[in-house]
C-alpha cells in the first residue's frame, strides 16, 4: 500500500519538477544557514563556520541527486532526456541518419515484401470454414483434361463418373465435392441487354461445393446439392467482386436472368467477399455453375464420358476418421471402378492397371498449382532478399561503429566528469533504438509498396477482371522478424563501441588516439566490408546469370516471326456457334480482316504459339506395331486454317503447308515439324507416309504432306529442344476409321486469329475489332495483342526475377562500396602521420595513392575469395531457372568480379587521392 | 557510524512524535543530540528520507517561519505516521528482546 502511494506520488510530482527543485534548494540553503549561525554562536570564525556547515551536511550535489532519484520517475525521465539528446545528435548528422534509415528501410522492406508473397502463395489457406479439415485427392495438380483409363504416378484428375463412384461409396468423407480442374470462359450478357456479351471466367462445380466449403451466401443463396442433376433449371452463382464492380451491387441481379454462351441461366446468389474459389489464380472465377449444366455449355459433353477426366476433388473428412484409412479405401474403390470399365480400356491401359493409385493430401490450401509453378522462383527470391538484409545489417553495423568511434572522446570526458558507464551506454542504446525504430517504420512503408509493385508486375491486372487474391499488406510475423534483426544489429553495433569506450581509462583516451599504434579498431569494419563484398559478388553473379538466361529465352529462335503479327483471341463457343457453322465463320473472318487496309493476310489456329495451351495426342506410325504402354509416343498438335504457316512465319522445309485444297472431303493430311520427322520417321522421307493416333485406334489416318521448321508452341521446358508437333487442317475432322466417330469435335473451335500486316503499315486494334464486328457483332473478342506481347508475356516472371535480382545486386554493390569508402577514408586518416613521413622522404603522389588503394583492393580480393564458391553454389541452386545456361558460365562470373573490383576501385580512389594531397608539414602538425 | 535509511526514518518519526512539528535542520539537530553525535556527518542524507516519508504519507509538510524569521519547511507527523511509528517500535522492541536473549545465553544454559 505504501509503495503504491509512493508510486502515485512520484507520478504526480513529475508535474511539479521546477517547484520541487526550488524547494529543495531553499531548504538546503536554509539548513546550511541555520547550521552556520549555530557554528558562529559556538565561536567558530565566519569563513570556517560556513565551511564546517557544508562539510557536516555532506556532498550537496550527491544528496540532491539522491533526492531527485526519490521523486519523479527517474528511469522514465532519464529515458526522455536520452531520447531528446539522441534526436538532437541524429539531427545534427543528417547524412548518417538518412543513410541508416534508408538502408534499414530497404533491407526490412525488401525482405518483408518477398516473404509476404512467399507466405501468401505457399501457405495461404482457402477463404473457407475450417480449412484444416479439408483433404484433396492428388499430390500434384494435373490440369486440365485427360483421357484414357490410366494416369502416370497417381490419379489426380477425375471424371464425373469416377467422382460419383467415390462420393457414393466412401464413408470417410462427410462431404466430397468436385469442381473443374481448369477454368472456363463464359460469354455473359444480362437478359434484355443489347450490349455484346462480355467474357468472364467461371467454373463448373458440384452441387455440394459450397456446403462442403462451409460457405454462406452474401446475398441470395448458393447452389444446393439437388440442383446438380440433368434436367434441373439452369442456375449460377456470381462472385461478389463482379456483382459489386460490374452491377453496382444491384439487388435485382439476384434471381435475375442472364445468358451464358447464349443459354439462359438464373443467378441465384452472390458468394461472400474474399472467397476466391478452390485455388489461387491470377484471375479468380466470377461464375459458379453446377456440373450438370456442362452438357448445356461444354463443347465436348465431358460430363457423361466416364473416361474424360476434368475434375478435381476436395472433401471434408468425417470427424474421427483417419485420412490414411480413407486413402486406402479410395484406392480400392479406384481399382473397383477401373475394373468395371475393363471392356472400354485399351491394351495399354490394361497393362498399366496394377500401377494405378491415388493419394489423399491436406487440402486447406486448395489446389496448389500456383505454388507448384512458382515455388522455385520464390525460393530464389527469398535467398536474394535474405542476402540483401544481411548486407544492409553489415552496412548499418559499419556506420554505427564509425559513429561510436567519433564519440570516444566525448564518452571519456563524460566519465572523467563522473558519469556512470551504464548511463552512457544507455545513451548509445537509446540512439540505436530510435534509429532502428525509424528504419522499421520506413521499412513497413517500403514493404507495402514493394509487395504491391511485385504483384503488379507478376500478375498484371486486366481491366474488368478480378485480381489475384493476395493481399499486399505485410504479414506481421515477417515484419517483426525483419524489424527484430535490424533492431538487434543497431543495438549490438551501437552499444559495442560505446561500451568499449567506457572501459578505456579516460586520461589515455583524452590524450589522443592517433598516438597509439594499435590498429585493432578497424578489424570489425574490415570484416564487415569483406562480408559485404562476398555477398555482393554472389548477388551480382546471380543477377548476371538470370539476366543472361532471360536474354537467351527472349532471343531464342522461336521458329516463327513476331514482327507485324497480331493475335485476335475469340471463342466462338461463347457466342453459341455450332461446329458446322465454324468453317463459314472463319472464311468470313479471313475475308473481313484481309480487307482492312494494311493487312496482308490472316489465318486461324486453335492455339497460336506460346498462347498457354496445346492438345496432346498419341502417335501411331503406319507400318509400326501399336505403341506399348510404356512407349513415349506423345506429340502435341494444332489445328490451323489455310495459309497459316506463311502468316505465322514458320518456314516450310519440304512439301507444302496447310492450304485451301484441304477440305472436309479431301484426303486427311497433316503437316509435321522436324522433331516429329526425326523421331517418328528417322532416316526416311516422311512426305507421303501415313500415321494415326492411338485414341483413334488406327495408324493410317493422316498423310504427311509437309515438314516445317521446329517452332515453340508449348510454354514449358524451354531448356529442352522443341518436341514433336503436327498440324491439321481446319475443315477436316478426325474421324476414326475404326468406329467412324469424330474424336475431337471441340478442336474445331479455333481461338486465335493471326493477322500479319504489310511492312510499314500501321493497323490499330480498333480497326481489327471493327472488322470482326462486321462479321458478327455478338462474337466476343477476348483480347487483341501483338504476338510480341504474347511471347513476352510468357516470360513475365523470369523478367521480374531477373530485374529484382539485378536491382538488389546493384543495391548491394552500392552499399558495399559505401562501406569500403568509409573504411578506406578512416584508415587513410589514421595513417596521416605515416603518409606525411613518407612524402617527406620523397614518395610520389602516385605511390601514396597506390598505398591506400592496395589496402582497399586487398580487402575486396579477400571478399571475392570468400564469395566465389558461394556464387558458384548459387548458380547451381538456380538450376532450372537458367533454362540450360551453364551455371558456371565464366563470362558472367568474370563480369561480376570485374564489376565488384571496379566499384571498389572507384570507391577507394577518392580517399586515396585525398590522402595523396597531404603535405608532410600538415600531417606532422596534426594530431 | 553510518545509519541505515530505515532506522533514520524511524528516528525522524520518533523525533516528530516527541517534539511536534520541526523543520529539517531542527530534526537533524535533535537526532544528533539523541544519538550522541553518531549522526554527526552527512546530515544531508536526511532530506531524501523526509521525501520518502512524505510520499508514503507518514509525515506532512508546510511552509512556516524559522527562528531567524526566514521561510522554512516544517514537517509534522500524520495519523498514518503515528500508526507506522507504533508498529515499527513494537517490531524493534521485539527484535531487541530476542537478540538480547541470545546474547545473554551462556554455554551451560543450553546443555
Amino acid at each position: 500500500m505504501r509503495t503504491l502511494r509512493r508510486f502515485l506520488m512520484r507520478l504526480l510530482s513529475w508535474t511539479s519538477t521546477t517547484l520541487d527543485e526550488d524547494r529543495l534548494k531553499s531548504e538546503i540553503e536554509e539548513h546550511l544557514a541555520l547550521q552556520t549561525a549555530d557554528n558562529l554562536r559556538a565561536g567558530i570564525s565566519p569563513a570556517e563556520a560556513r565551511r564546517q556547515a557544508v562539510l557536516k551536511f555532506g556532498a550537496v550535489e550527491s544528496i540532491k541527486e539522491n533526492y531527485r532519484d526519490g521523486r519523479g520517475l527517474p528511469f522514465f525521465e532519464a529515458w526522455l532526456q536520452d531520447t531528446r539528446y539522441a534526436l538532437r545528435r541524429l539531427r545534427k548528422s543528417p547524412a548518417f541518419t538518412v543513410t541508416v534509415i534508408l538502408t534499414l528501410a530497404l533491407g526490412i522492406g525488401a525482405t518483408t515484401s518477398i516473404f509476404t508473397l512467399v507466405h501468401a502463395v505457399i501457405m495461404k489457406s482457402l477463404a473457407v470454414a475450417n480449412p484444416a479439415e479439408l483433404y484433396r485427392l492428388g499430390k500434384e495438380s494435373r490440369c486440365c483434361y485427360w483421357g484414357g483409363f490410366s494416369q502416370e504416378g497417381e490419379f489426380s484428375i477425375f471424371s464425373y463418373d469416377l467422382y460419383k463412384h467415390f462420393r457414393d461409396h466412401t464413408e470417410g468423407f462427410e462431404e466430397l465435392a468436385a469442381f473443374q480442374a481448369g477454368g472456363a470462359l463464359f460469354g455473359v450478357r444480362r437478359s434484355g441487354s443489347t450490349q455484346a456479351a462480355q467474357s468472364y471466367p467461371g467454373e463448373f462445380v458440384s452441387g455440394n461445393y459450397f456446403t462442403m466449403f462451409g460457405i454462406r451466401a452474401y446475398a441470395g443463396r448458393l447452389l444446393a446439392a439437388d440442383e446438380d442433376r440433368a434436367g434441373a433449371p439452369p442456375v449460377a452463382v456470381m462472385s461478389y467482386r463482379l456483382w459489386q464492380q460490374q452491377y453496382g451491387s444491384d439487388p435485382s441481379v439476384i434471381g435475375g436472368s442472364f445468358s451464358l454462351d447464349q443459354k439462359s441461366f438464373t443467378v441465384v446468389g452472390i458468394t461472400p467477399p474474399g472467397f476466391f474459389g478452390d485455388k489461387l489464380r491470377a484471375i479468380p472465377p466470377d461464375f459458379f455453375l453446377p456440373l450438370a449444366s456442362e452438357t448445356l455449355l461444354g463443347t465436348a459433353g465431358d460430363l457423361n464420358q466416364p473416361d474424360q477426366y476434368w475434375l478435381d476433388l476436395i472433401g471434408r473428412i468425417r470427424p474421427g476418421a483417419a485420412p490414411a484409412s480413407v486413402e486406402a479405401d479410395m484406392r480400392v474403390e479406384l481399382k473397383q471402378w477401373l475394373r468395371s470399365h475393363w471392356a472400354d480400356m485399351d491394351a495399354n491401359d490394361r497393362v498399366k492397371f496394377p500401377e494405378q493409385t491415388l493419394f489423399l493430401r491436406p487440402g486447406g490450401a486448395g489446389i496448389t498449382s500456383m505454388r507448384e509453378e512458382y515455388e522455385h522462383w520464390l525460393e530464389v527470391l527469398m535467398m536474394v532478399s535474405s542476402f540483401v538484409l544481411l548486407i544492409v545489417c553489415a552496412n548499418v553495423a559499419n556506420l554505427m561503429i564509425v559513429r561510436g568511434m567519433e564519440r570516444r572522446r566525448q564518452i571519456s570526458l563524460s566519465m572523467a566528469l563522473g558519469a556512470q558507464a551504464s548511463r552512457l551506454v544507455k545513451q548509445a542504446l537509446t540512439e540505436s533504438v530510435w534509429l532502428s525504430l525509424a528504419g522499421g517504420v520506413a521499412g513497413l512503408a517500403v514493404a507495402f509498396a514493394g509487395t504491391r509493385l511485385v504483384l503488379h508486375f507478376a500478375f498484371p491486372h486486366i481491366a474488368g477482371m478480378g485480381s489475384v487474391p493476395i493481399s499486399a499488406s505485410p504479414s506481421m510475423p515477417v515484419l517483426l522478424f525483419a524489424f527484430g534483426i535490424s533492431l538487434f544489429t543497431g543495438i549490438a553495433f551501437g552499444i559495442a563501441p560505446a561500451w568499449m569506450a567506457t572501459r578505456v581509462d579516460p586520461s589515455e583516451a583524452l590524450r589522443g588516439a592517433s598516438r597509439s599504434t594499435a590498429r585493432t579498431g578497424s578489424l570489425p569494419r574490415k570484416t564487415l566490408v569483406v562480408f559485404q563484398a562476398a555477398l555482393s559478388l554472389v548477388l551480382l553473379a546471380a543477377s548476371g546469370l538470370l539476366t543472361a538466361a532471360l536474354h537467351h529465352l527472349e532471343n531464342q529462335d522461336f521458329g516463327f516471326l513476331q514482327d507485324r503479327r497480331t493475335i485476335v483471341r475469340i471463342d466462338p463457343g461463347l457466342a453459341g456457334y455450332e461446329a458446322n457453322q465454324l468453317s463459314t465463320l472463319y472464311g468470313r473472318i479471313h475475308d473481313s480482316l484481309s480487307s482492312v487496309p494494311g493487312v496482308w493476310d490472316a489465318a486461324a489456329a486453335m492455339y497460336s504459339p506460346l498462347s498457354g495451351n496445346n492438345w496432346g495426342a498419341g502417335v501411331w506410325v503406319d507400318g509400326q506395331p501399336p505403341p506399348g504402354p510404356h512407349d513415349d509416343n506423345l506429340a502435341f498438335w494444332d489445328r490451323v486454317s489455310a495459309g497459316y504457316f506463311e502468316v505465322i512465319g514458320t518456314p516450310i522445309l519440304s512439301g507444302r503447308g496447310i492450304a485451301r485444297q484441304d477440305t472436309a472431303t479431301s484426303q486427311p493430311v497433316a503437316v509435321i515439324n522436324q522433331a516429329f520427322a526425326r523421331k517418328y520417321f528417322p532416316h526416311q522421307n516422311p512426305i507421303g507416309k501415313y500415321f494415326g493416333r492411338t485414341e483413334m485406334q488406327s495408324s493410317r489416318v493422316y498423310q504427311v504432306v509437309g515438314i516445317t521448321a521446329d517452332a515453340r508452341y508449348l510454354d514449358s521446358a524451354f531448356d529442352k529442344p522443341v518436341g514433336p508437333f503436327f498440324f491439321l487442317p481446319e475443315p477436316q475432322h478426325d474421324v476414326s476409321p475404326h468406329d467412324g466417330k469424330d474424336i475431337d469435335p471441340g478442336s474445331h473451335f479455333l481461338h486465335d486469329i493471326v493477322v500479319v500486316t504489310q511492312p510499314g503499315a500501321h493497323v490499330s486494334a480498333a480497326q481489327l475489332r471493327q472488322a470482326m464486328a462486321s462479321v458478327d457483332p455478338n462474337l466476343p473478342i477476348i483480347s487483341v495483342q501483338t504476338l510480341k506481347e504474347q511471347v513476352a508475356g510468357q516470360f513475365r516472371q523470369q523478367r521480374l526475377i531477373a530485374r529484382l535480382t539485378s536491382f538488389f545486386g546493384v543495391l548491394s554493390l552500392v552499399l558495399a562500396s559505401i562501406g569500403l569508402y568509409g573504411v578506406t577514408a578512416y584508415n587513410a586518416a589514421r595513417r596521416t602521420n605515416e603518409i606525411g613521413v613518407r612524402v617527406a622522404l620523397g614518395a610520389h603522389r602516385a605511390q601514396v595513392i597506390a598505398l591506400v588503394l592496395r589496402g582497399a583492393i586487398g580487402l575486396v580480393a579477400v571478399g571475392l575469395v570468400v564469395g566465389l564458391p558461394v556464387a558458384l553454389a548459387a548458380g547451381r541452386f538456380l538450376g532450372s531457372q537458367l533454362y540450360g545456361l551453364n551455371p558456371y558460365d565464366p563470362w558472367v562470373i568474370l563480369l561480376a568480379v570485374l564489376t565488384l573490383e571496379f566499384s571498389a576501385f572507384v570507391a577507394s580512389l577518392i580517399p586515396a587521392v585525398r590522402a595523396s594531397f597531404i603535405s608532410p608539414l600538415d600531417a606532422l602538425r596534426a594530431e | 557510524m553510518d545509519v541505515r535509511q530505515g532506522t533514520l526514518a524511524l528516528m525522524v518519526l520518533k523525533t516528530l512524535d516527541v517534539l511536534g512539528p520541526l523543520h529539517g535542520y531542527g530534526i537533524a539537530r535533535r537526532i544528533e543530540q539523541i544519538s550522541g553525535d553518531l549522526l554527526a556527518v552527512n546530515q544531508g542524507t536526511l532530506y531524501p528520507v523526509l521525501l520518502k516519508l512524505e510520499q508514503e504519507g507518514a509525515i506532512a509538510s508546510e511552509w512556516g517561519s524559522s527562528e531567524n524569521n526566514r521561510r522554512a519547511r516544517f514537517y509534522r507527523l500524520t495519523r498514518d505516521g503515528r500508526k507506522q511509528l507504533q508498529s515499527e517500535t513494537r517490531d524493534w522492541e521485539q527484535t531487541a528482546a530476542v537478540i538480547g536473549r541470545f546474547f545473554a545465553v551462556k554455554a551451560e544454559d543450553l546443555k
